[in-house]
């Protein structure tokens, strides 16, 4: 028995491609009972986001399992199967094991390190239990790429660093206060921007908005749109002070807020900090406040810098995370082929030992009345045979644990000793 | 036995230094769990070579050198834990860690004979001025260490360009949070600490130890006033920390005392 994957992602196929072999929710449970009903399929299990479609599965014969999900691909999906051809990779047997451990650990995402192919994962694994379209041949993996992905999270930063400048915003935040919660929101200026990072500060978590702008109209409208309070504009030195986090958009040609603003609002706030982040073009905000204590003042040039570190971290983090599902696919390797070794040994000895006595029953009349100790000596006489025979097919068997083709070299010394299985 | 288990502990702790030194160079985080957990094992051990030393002597044994870098040791880790437990700040360890180690080895390499026990110390009130100095300068420590923290992160975030510090370090609202809360319980310990040795010495004559820790005392209650009334934090209240931490290691190990009031700084 071995495992199999077909499939294509993002790195293989573009979009035009990746929609048309797209598996949507309510097919996944036809579509998995079709491929099961082959005989040659024993378990499978169907992977398809945006950005890939795969059917893993585990087979008799790798190679035929292999047409037979390609050939089922092409005929759930109604493609020629010529046209896919260029798109869908497949592999087999360890390649499978690397493969799913790194899709579980988003390391073939196309942003490295997001957290969302897990949760993805485990909702097609569910949904296939569930059918009973995987069973013991493919869960063990399954389970272990679960662990493998917790693992490379836990022990790498591969996800914690923001990739879009919005979430490096928040994440900026959240290194100066530790929390959004309770904390309040000034958007200076009610542009189309500032009402998106806003939109988003709240889904962070943020409870407090002001909006403030030069006509008092619009920041009423937006204000009423995003719950917030509406400042007046000849008030805003009166509310500036209780803003934790200032987004500025204005249209303003020059600075709205200069050094000598800055060191007043960190009077009247008494130090507490306060995070400023700059959108407009040309600036509102005077780039030398951000040498104020307490003041951290972000313009989208830094934003994007952030976003751009962050890329790198993540890319360093994968060589960590990489190490760790080669580690861990070895390991995972050498179970299964233990697994795999145990019962051949164990149907091997019971065969033979089944032989054993139905022959020495048949010839066991003939010998006469026997005592105790001639007994004795009967039964070790045919055991030690049977060990001494047995011997060297077993530790050949073992020793192929660590073996690419056990499986077959398995099978064959089971054909030579007469074992069909 | 005690001393066997204090070796014990410096082994248990080395785990600690390692999981540091790890940290340092691959400016990664190595090895924590295993280190955390040696920590917590060696912590308990320390525990127990101090109470049997107790037991063995019939005092505390906390009027030599031996046993005051030893409890110092204690008590540092003793508030790593239970910071960590509150903030689970793990990036503290990196500070924590190697400080232990190294005073807990200094404590078992320095077993000079026991000393006659000088009359002056056996008093009631030595028994309380050792323990409160020390979870104080504890305390202080966490300062020291969220300050140092506090202006890594700081400066990271102020250059814009994010590099490893960004990503392990903590925000700097807990940096200045755990800062505070360790000053503000680190305080009436030295407070009462330093009555208490007052208390003990009574009538007094002034030595050079006694003076630096007023002053010590002076630093701190200039630093928590500022941060009550004026609202004084940041990367100033960080400097300030990590000034009256130095002037503790100044007061613990610069001076040597003529008197005999601390004689185990010779």
């Amino acid at each position: 028995m071995s495992l199999l994957l077909v499939g294509l992602s993002h790195k293989t196929a573009p979009v035009e491609i990746r929609e048309r072999l797209h598996f949507p929710d309510s097919s996944l449970q036809e579509a998995l009972q079709r491929l099961t009903s082959q005989s040659a399929i024993a378990e499978s299990l169907i992977l398809s986001t945006c950005n890939r479609t795969e059917v893993l599965a585990h087979s008799a014969d790798a190679q035929r399992g292999v047409m037979l999900v390609r050939n089922f691909i092409s005929d759930f999906h109604r493609q020629p199967e010529r046209s896919l051809h260029p798109y869908l990779y497949d592999l087999t047997h360890s390649e499978v094991v690397r493969h799913v451990f790194r899709v579980a650990s988003s390391l073939d995402s196309m942003v490295l390190g997001e957290p969302q192919i897990l949760g993805q994962f485990k909702t097609a694994f569910s949904l296939a239990r569930r059918i009973g379209s995987v069973g013991d041949a493919l869960s063990p993996l399954i389970h272990r790429a679960f662990f493998v992905a917790k693992r490379v999270r836990s022990e790498t930063a591969i996800s914690s660093a923001a990739v879009s400048v919005s979430f490096a915003a928040v994440e900026l935040a959240r290194k100066i206060f530790d929390h959004l919660s309770g904390r309040t929101v000034l958007l200076m200026g009610a542009g189309k921007m500032s009402e998106l990072a806003a939109k988003h500060l709240i889904s962070q978590g943020i409870t407090q908005l002001l909006v403030w702008n030069r006509t008092y109209r619009r920041a009423v409208e937006m204000a009423r749109d995003l719950n917030g309070e509406a400042i007046p504009p000849e008030e805003l030195f009166r509310h500036v002070e209780r803003a934790d986090i200032l987004i500025c958009s204005t249209g303003s040609p020059g600075f709205i807020l200069t050094r000598s603003d800055g060191q007043r609002l960190i009077h009247l706030r008494k130090n507490r900090p306060v995070f400023i982040i700059d959108i407009a073009v040309p600036r509102d905000v005077d780039p030398e406040v951000n040498n104020l204590d307490n003041l951290f003042l972000y313009d989208i040039d830094d934003l994007q810098h952030v976003v751009d570190a962050n890329l790198k971290q993540r890319l360093r983090e994968a060589h960590v995370a990489e190490a760790i599902v080669r580690e861990e696919v070895q390991s995972f390797i050498k179970q299964a082929r233990g697994l795999d070794v145990a019962p051949a040994i164990v149907s091997l000895r019971r065969h033979w030992d089944a032989i054993r006595r139905e022959e020495l029953a048949r010839n066991r009349k003939k010998l006469g009345a026997l005592n105790e100790q001639q007994e004795a000596a009967l039964e070790q006489l045919t055991r030690g045979m049977l060990n001494k025979i047995l011997h060297g097919p077993i530790s050949e068997i073992k020793s192929l644990g660590q073996d690419p083709a056990a499986e077959q070299k398995i099978a064959a010394i089971k054909r030579m000793l007469g074992l069909k299985h | 036995m005690s001393l066997l288990l204090l070796r014990l502990t410096i082994g248990f702790y080395s785990v600690g230094l390692l999981h540091s030194f790890l940290t340092i160079i691959t400016r990664k985080k190595t090895l924590f769990r295993v280190a955390l957990a040696g920590i917590c094992v060696g912590f308990l051990c320390h525990l127990l070579a101090i109470s049997m030393a107790w037991f063995e002597t019939r005092h505390p044994p906390i009027d030599e050198l031996q046993g005051v870098l030893s409890f110092f040791a204690l008590m540092i880790v003793l508030a790593f834990l239970l910071a960590y437990a509150r903030y689970r700040l793990d990036s503290l360890s990196v500070f924590v860690f190697p400080l232990a180690f190294i005073l807990t080895l200094a404590a078992n390499l320095t077993s000079e004979p026991s000393q006659p026990f000088p009359e002056i110390l056996g008093s009631l009130w030595l028994y309380l001025h050792v323990p409160f100095i020390f979870l104080a300068y504890a305390a202080f420590f966490v300062a020291f260490a969220s300050g140092l923290m506090y202006l890594i992160q700081e400066n990271e975030l102020k250059r814009r360009r994010p590099q490893a510090f960004y990503y392990r370090l903590p925000s700097l609202e807990v940096c200045d949070e755990l800062g505070y809360r360790a000053l503000s319980i680190g305080f009436p310990l030295l407070t009462l600490g330093l009555v208490a040795g007052v208390l003990w010495q009574a009538p007094w004559e002034l030595d050079k130890k006694i003076i630096a820790s007023f002053s010590t005392w002076i630093v701190y209650a200039v630093l928590i006033a500022y941060r009550l009334s004026e609202g004084l934090r940041g990367r100033r209240a960080a400097w300030m920390s990590i000034l009256g931490f130095i002037l503790i290691l100044a007061t613990f190990f610069g001076t040597r005392s003529q008197g005999s009031a601390h004689p185990f700084i010779q």
